[in-house]
C-alpha cells in the first residue's frame, strides 16, 4: 500500500487531480450547508451576473441561483457517474470473465456480443434508450451502462485469457475448488488494476454522457445536473454566458480530475509503463 | 464579391418599371403613404421543420407559415377577425341563413398553368379536407348540398344556420387546393405533396431537407404586378441561438410563431433594426392551462383544482418566464376570441386563500410540510415550456402539494394526453376565432374521446354542454353571446383546468420588411403584397 | 497478400457483417417500437386537432394496424431488397432523405476526423520527441484539457468567441443561402460554415490520438529494433519517422477504426449547436417524431458505416503492419 502511494504520488498530475475530485466531492456533500434551499428556488431576479445580488456564479432565467446549482448538481452528476460504472462493470466483469474463464465457444459468442454492441454507435444508442424509457435517473444511468461495458468485456477478458494458464490458478484447479470460487478469489483480484484503471474513466465519460443527454433535452427533469444546467444556458448564452461557462468548467474539472487520478493509478498499478514519465 | 452588371442593371429596371404600375393596385400602402418596392428576397426561418407542405396532407403550426404562401383560402381574415375577399372576390348569404353563395377570382391560375375554378372549390371543401382534416370534417358535414353554379361561382347549403362559417374558409382551415391533381388519387400519398401547387403568388421551388424551403414569385398571380418579392427562404435552423442571431446579424428578416423563445423578445425589442409586433395570432387566440385528469381522486375536487389555481401566479409566467410573450388569461375564452367576456375573472393569486381550501379538504401537511403529491408531464415543445414546469412545481409547492416532473418527448406526450394517462399536464390549444369552433371541444361531455385536444380531462356538465349546443346552432350574434356568457361563468366555477396565459407568439420583422396589411392571421396569409424597403 | 486472399477476406467479413447488421435492424425495430407513442398520434397532436378517424387512416397507411411481426417481416424483407420504406412524417422515401443528409455528415465528420488524426498525430509525436520539457507538458495539458471538455460545451464557447463576439465566422447551416456560388467561391463559403463545427467534433479525437500516439512512441522507442537501428547508424529523424511513428500508429489506427464510427453520435451534439443539416440531426428527430423507418434506416447506414470503417481500418493495419495477415 505504502509502494502504491509512493508510486500514485509521484506523478503530480494525479496528486493535484485527486485534489480537484476531493474538492468537487466536498461541494457535492456541503451543498446542502453551503446552499441550504432547493436549487430549483426562484430566488431573485433574473439573469443576474456573477457577484451579483447575492448570486456568486449569477442568477438564470428564473431567478434560480447558478452556484446553488453545481453546487447540488455535483452529487447528481457524480452519482450518475458512479452508478452508472458499476452497473456498467457488473455486465462487462461477468461477461468478461466468462468469456475468459470458459474459452471456446462460450467465449466466441460473448464475443460476438460485444462487437455486435460496438457496432451500434453508443452514444446514439444512448438516445435512443433513454427517448424509448423517457427520461428519468433510471433509464439514464441504464443507458450509460449498456453502451459503456464492451470495453470492460474486453479488458476482463483478457486478463482471464492469460491469468488462467497461471500455476497458481492451476494448483486451485487441481485442489478441486469451485469454479466461482477460483473465478472471484484467485484470478478476479490478480485482474483488479487495469479494471480500476478503466473505471476511473468510465465514471469521466459517463459524466460527459449524462451532461450530453441533458443537453439534449433528455436528463431527468427533478434532478439538478451539470448537464441540465449547460442545456438550460445554452438558448441564453448570449444574455447570460454564466448559465454556461460556469457548470461546463464544473463539469470540466471533474473529468479531468477523473482522467488524472486514472492516470495516477496506472502508473502505481503498472510500475512498468510509469518509469517512461 | 463581383457581381454580374448585367444583370444587376436588368433587375433595376425592372423594378423600376414595375414598381410603377403596380402603386395604382395597393391602395391600402398608398394611403399610408409606403412605397412598395419590386424585387428582392425575403430569408426568413421556419421552426420546426414542416414534414411537407400540402394544407390538409398536414396542418402542423410551421405547415400553416410556409404553404400558406403557396395556397389561398376562399377568404382571409382582418386585423378584427372581419372576413376579407381573396380567391372568393364576393359572397351572399341567403335570408335562412343556410346557403352561402361565392363569386370566385376569374383570373387566378394554379401554378401548373391550369385554370382555377368552382370545382376546385368544391373538390377541396367537400373531398379533400373532408377526408383529411378532422377540424374542417366536423364543420364541412354540415354542408348538404354543394353545386358550381357557373365556373367562378360555388353554393353551399348548410343542415342549419352555423353562424362561424366563413371563419372556416380562410387558408389555416381550408386551402384551396387543384382538383386536376387530386381527384381520384391517395391524397396522403399523391407525389405531387412534394411539389405543392396552389394559386398563391409564390410558387415551391426547392426544399433542401435540415436547410431550407424556398419558394419563387409566381409571374401569373391573379392580382397583377404583385407579389412584390422575388423569393422567400425558410431557412430551418433546429438552435434557437442561432436563429436569434441571424435576427440581429440581419441575415434573416422575419422571424415568427416557435422561431425566437420568449427571453429573446426584449432583446428583439431593443434592436434599432428590428420591430416586435405582438399581433398577428388573434385568429388562433392559443390558450394555455394545466390540464387536470378528473377521473383521479383528489384531482376530482373542485377544490383542490381552485387551490391550484389560486397558487398560479399567472402575471408572473406571463411576464418573467414569457417575457411579455403571453398575456394572463382571463377566461376559458380567450380575449382575442369572438364572445370573450371581458367582465370573466379567474381566481386570484393567494395562497392562503389556497392552503384554506386543502385545510377543508383535510389535506393536512405531514412533517416535510406536504399535503399531496402529483405528477406533472412536461409538454415537450421547447425551454419556456420546460421552465414552466418548474415554475409549476415551485409554485405549487408554497401550498404544499408536491410535484414531480415527468419528462416525455412529442411521441411520448400525445399518447398520454390521448390515453388519458396523466395526472396534470401542461397544454395549450387554439381557438379559431370563435368559441365554436375552438372553445367547445375541450369542455363538451361528447367529446370525451381518447385523442389529443377532446375533452381529454374528462369534464363534463349537462348546463355547460346545453349552452354550447345553442350557441352552435344560433344564427343570431346575440343569442350566441348570451349562452357564451353563461358558459365562461359556470366554466370558471367549475374550473376543470386551471388556465394559465394566452400566448401572443409575437412576430419580429426587420425594418426594411413591410407589411402593408398586417392582419390578425399575421405571418398566415400569402404575403403578395409584402415588400422590402431598399 | 494475395489478390484472392484478400477476396475472400472480404467475403467472410461481408457474410459476418450481414448477419451482424440483420441483428442490428431486428434489434432496433424492437426498441423503437417500446417507445410509447407512434407516427400517427405524433401527426395528430401535432396537427392541433384530431378524432379516431383521422389517427385510423394514418395507422393503416403506415400499416401500422397490421400485427408487430407482419411489420418486422415486411421491413426486414423491403431491406433486403434495398427498398428502405417511406418516412412516415415527409411522405419521402427513407432512402432519399438519407442520401440528401448523409454528404453533410461525411463532410462533417470526414473533415473533423483528418484534423483529429493528423494534428492529433503530429502533437503526440512531437510531444513523445519532448519528453518531460516544456513543449511535452503544454500538449499532455492541452490534450487532456480537449478530452476532458464535453463536445457541445465547446461548440458554444466556440460560438460565444468567433460568432458572437468577433463576427468572424457564421454560427450555423452549411452554405449562404440564395448566393448561389459556384467553384472555388461555393468551396471557400462552405469551409467558412465548416470550420467551427469540424473544429468542435475534431478537438476531442485529437486529443485522444495525440495521447495515444505519444504513449505508443514511448512505448516502441524503447524495444530493440529501434535501439538496434540506432546502434547502425541510421539517422535520429529516419528512425523516428520508418520506425518509431511507423509502429506506434497501429494502436491508432485500431482505435481510429472504433472512433470513426463514434463520431456519428457526436454529430448529432453539433449539428444541433451548429445546424448543420446532418444525418445524426435526422435521426433524432425522427426519434422524437416516431418516424419509425427513417429512424431505422439512419440505423443502418450507421451501423454499415461502422463496419466498414472497421474493415478500412483491418486492411490499413495490414499495410502498416507487414507481419499482420488479414483473416476471418
Amino acid at each position: 500500500m505504502k509502494g502504491f502511494w509512493r508510486a500514485f504520488a509521484r506523478n503530480r498530475g494525479a496528486v493535484l487531480g485527486l485534489l480537484l475530485l476531493l474538492l468537487v466531492i466536498a461541494t457535492g456533500l456541503l451543498a446542502p450547508v453551503l446552499f441550504p434551499f432547493s436549487p430549483w428556488d426562484m430566488r431573485g431576479v433574473p439573469f443576474m451576473p456573477p457577484g451579483e445580488m447575492g448570486f456568486l456564479l449569477g442568477s438564470d432565467s428564473l431567478g434560480r441561483d447558478v452556484a446553488a446549482g453545481i453546487a447540488h448538481g455535483a452529487t447528481v452528476s457524480l452519482m450518475v457517474g458512479a452508478v452508472s460504472t458499476v452497473a456498467a462493470l457488473a455486465i462487462g466483469v461477468s461477461l468478461g470473465a466468462l468469456a475468459g474463464y470458459m474459452g471456446g465457444r462460450v467465449d466466441d459468442a460473448v464475443m460476438r456480443f460485444t462487437e455486435f454492441f460496438q457496432t451500434i454507435p453508443s452514444f446514439v444508442f444512448a438516445v435512443v434508450l433513454v427517448a424509448i424509457f423517457t427520461p428519468s435517473l433510471a433509464s439514464i444511468v441504464v443507458a450509460i451502462a449498456v453502451v459503456s461495458w464492451p470495453p470492460v468485456t474486453r479488458v476482463v477478458r483478457a486478463e482471464f485469457l492469460s491469468l488462467r494458464t497461471r500455476e497458481f490458478v492451476q494448483a486451485a484447479e487441481v485442489l478441486g475448488r469451485s469454479r466461482t470460487a477460483i473465478v472471484f478469489r484467485e484470478i478476479l483480484p490478480n485482474a483488479l488494476s487495469p479494471i480500476i484503471v478503466l473505471a476511473s474513466l468510465m465514471v469521466a465519460t459517463a459524466i460527459l454522457l449524462e451532461s450530453s443527454l441533458s443537453f439534449l433535452g433528455l436528463g431527468d427533469p427533478n434532478m439538478m445536473s451539470w448537464g441540465f444546467l449547460i442545456g438550460s444556458g445554452r438558448s441564453v448564452i448570449r444574455l447570460a454566458w454564466w448559465m454556461s461557462v460556469f457548470p461546463g468548467i464544473a463539469i470540466f474539472i471533474t473529468v479531468l480530475a477523473l482522467n488524472l487520478v486514472g492516470e495516477g493509478l496506472n502508473d502505481a498499478l503498472n510500475p512498468r509503463l510509469a518509469r517512461q514519465r | 464579391m463581383i457581381k454580374d452588371p448585367r444583370a444587376l442593371s436588368r433587375r433595376t429596371l425592372f423594378a423600376a418599371s414595375a414598381a410603377g404600375a403596380v402603386l395604382m393596385t395597393l391602395e391600402e400602402a398608398r394611403a399610408q403613404g409606403i412605397q412598395p418596392r419590386r424585387g428582392g428576397t425575403l430569408t426568413t426561418m421556419i421552426t420546426p421543420e414542416p414534414p411537407v407542405l400540402v394544407l390538409g396532407v398536414n396542418n402542423q403550426g410551421p405547415t400553416l407559415i410556409a404553404a400558406s404562401k403557396i395556397y389561398q383560402g376562399l377568404i382571409k381574415v382582418g386585423p378584427k377577425l372581419e372576413i376579407v375577399p381573396e380567391l372568393a372576390e364576393s359572397w351572399t348569404i341567403s335570408d335562412d341563413k343556410r346557403t352561402y353563395t361565392f363569386k370566385l377570382r376569374s383570373n387566378a391560375k394554379w401554378h401548373d398553368g391550369r385554370d382555377f375554378t368552382a370545382d376546385d372549390v368544391i373538390f377541396s371543401i367537400m373531398k379533400f379536407h373532408m377526408e383529411l382534416a378532422p377540424r374542417a370534417r366536423q364543420i364541412f358535414q354540415r354542408i348538404t348540398d354543394a353545386k358550381a353554379i357557373d365556373a367562378h361561382t360555388a353554393q353551399f347549403t348548410l343542415d342549419a344556420p352555423f353562424e362561424p362559417l366563413l371563419l372556416m374558409f380562410d387558408v389555416t382551415s381550408c386551402a384551396i387546393v387543384p382538383k386536376h391533381i387530386y381527384d381520384g388519387t391517395d391524397y396522403r400519398t399523391n407525389p405531387a405533396n412534394q411539389k405543392p401547387i396552389g394559386t398563391g403568388p409564390f410558387q415551391f421551388t426547392e426544399w433542401q431537407r435540415g436547410n431550407f424551403i424556398r419558394m419563387r414569385r409566381f409571374d401569373q398571380y391573379w392580382k397583377p404586378g404583385q407579389p412584390y418579392l422575388d423569393e422567400i427562404i425558410y431557412r430551418i435552423i433546429p438552435d434557437s441561438q442561432s436563429r436569434r442571431l441571424a435576427m440581429q446579424q440581419g441575415q434573416a428578416q422575419l422571424a415568427a410563431a416557435n422561431d425566437l423563445e420568449p427571453f429573446d423578445i426584449p432583446q428583439m425589442e431593443a434592436a434599432p433594426n428590428l420591430e416586435v409586433l405582438k399581433t398577428g395570432f388573434e385568429v388562433f387566440s392559443p390558450l394555455s392551462w394545466i390540464e387536470v385528469n378528473q377521473r383521479l381522486d383528489v384531482l376530482k375536487d373542485v377544490r383542490f383544482r381552485r387551490a391550484m389555481a389560486h397558487a398560479i401566479d399567472r402575471n408572473f409566467i406571463a411576464q418573467r418566464l414569457w417575457f411579455g410573450a403571453a398575456k394572463p388569461a382571463t377566461s376559458p375564452i380567450a380575449s382575442g376570441t369572438r364572445f370573450h367576456d371581458p367582465n370573466a375573472k379567474l381566481p386570484a393569486f393567494d395562497i392562503r386563500a389556497a392552503t384554506a381550501l386543502l385545510d377543508e379538504m383535510g389535506l393536512r401537511p405531514n412533517a416535510q410540510g406536504i399535503r399531496h403529491s402529483v405528477k406533472l408531464l412536461t409538454l415537450p415543445y421547447g425551454e419556456v415550456w420546460t421552465r414552466l414546469s418548474e415554475y409549476i412545481r415551485q409554485a405549487l409547492r408554497q401550498i404544499g402539494v408536491e410535484v414531480t416532473i415527468e419528462s416525455t418527448d412529442a411521441g411520448g406526450w400525445v399518447r398520454r394526453l390521448g390515453a388519458w394517462e396523466y395526472e396534470l399536464t401542461v397544454n395549450f390549444v387554439y381557438q379559431y376565432g370563435d368559441p365554436t369552433l375552438g372553445v367547445s371541444r375541450t369542455y363538451i361531455s361528447s367529446n370525451i374521446q381518447k385523442v389529443p385536444f377532446a375533452n381529454t380531462s374528462g369534464y363534463s356538465n349537462p348546463r355547460v354542454d346545453e349552452l354550447f349546443d345553442v350557441a352552435a346552432r344560433a344564427a343570431e350574434p346575440e343569442k350566441r353571446a348570451a349562452a357564451f356568457k353563461e358558459v365562461q361563468s359556470l366554466i370558471i366555477a367549475d374550473q376543470p383546468l386551471i388556465w394559465m396565459i394566452e400566448l401572443l407568439f409575437p412576430t419580429t420583422r426587420d425594418r426594411k420588411l413591410n407589411f402593408p396589411s398586417w392582419g390578425s392571421s399575421g405571418v398566415h396569409t400569402c404575403f403578395d403584397d409584402v415588400f422590402l424597403a431598399a | 497478400m494475395s489478390g484472392a486472399g484478400l477476396i475472400g477476406f472480404l467475403a467472410r467479413r461481408a457474410g459476418k457483417s450481414v448477419v451482424v447488421i440483420l441483428a442490428i435492424v431486428v434489434l432496433n425495430f424492437m426498441l423503437i417500437r417500446l417507445a410509447p407513442g407512434d407516427p400517427a398520434l405524433v401527426i395528430a397532436g401535432q396537427s392541433g386537432a384530431a378524432d379516431e378517424q383521422f389517427v385510423a387512416q394514418l395507422r393503416a397507411q403506415f400499416g401500422l394496424d397490421r400485427p408487430v411481426p407482419e411489420q418486422l417481416w415486411i421491413y426486414v424483407s423491403g431491406v433486403l431488397t434495398g427498398d428502405l420504406g417511406m418516412s412516415h412524417r415527409q411522405q419521402r422515401t427513407v432512402a432519399s432523405l438519407i442520401l440528401e443528409r448523409l454528404p453533410a455528415t461525411l463532410l462533417l465528420t470526414g473533415a473533423a476526423f483528418l484534423l483529429a488524426i493528423v494534428a492529433g498525430v503530429a502533437m503526440g509525436a512531437w510531444a513523445a520527441r519532448r519528453v518531460g520539457r516544456w513543449g511535452d507538458t503544454i500538449i499532455t495539458v492541452l490534450a487532456l484539457t480537449f478530452y476532458a471538455t464535453p463536445l457541445f460545451w465547446v461548440g458554444l464557447m466556440l460560438v460565444l468567441l468567433f460568432s458572437v463576439q468577433l463576427e468572424w465566422l457564421p454560427s450555423f447551416g452549411m452554405e449562404t443561402v440564395g448566393a448561389n456560388l459556384t467553384g472555388f467561391a461555393a468551396v471557400a463559403d462552405t469551409a467558412k460554415y465548416l470550420l467551427l463545427p469540424a473544429v468542435t467534433l475534431g478537438l476531442f479525437y485529437m486529443a485522444i490520438y495525440a495521447r495515444l500516439t505519444r504513449a505508443s512512441m514511448l512505448e516502441v522507442a524503447d524495444q530493440d529494433f529501434v535501439k538496434t537501428a540506432r546502434a547502425k547508424g541510421v539517422p535520429e529523424a529516419r528512425v523516428q519517422r520508418a520506425h518509431v511513428l511507423r509502429n506506434a500508429l497501429l494502436p491508432v489506427i485500431t482505435f481510429a477504426g472504433i472512433q470513426a464510427g463514434q463520431l456519428i453520435g457526436g454529430s448529432i451534439l453539433v449539428e444541433t449547436v451548429f445546424a448543420w443539416p446532418g444525418i445524426g440531426r435526422l435521426a433524432f428527430d425522427a426519434l422524437l417524431q416516431r418516424d419509425y423507418q427513417l429512424l431505422l434506416g439512419v440505423f443502418l447506414c450507421t451501423s454499415i458505416m461502422v463496419i466498414v470503417f472497421n474493415l478500412i481500418t483491418d486492411l490499413l493495419y495490414a499495410a502498416v503492419d507487414p507481419r499482420v495477415e488479414v483473416g476471418g
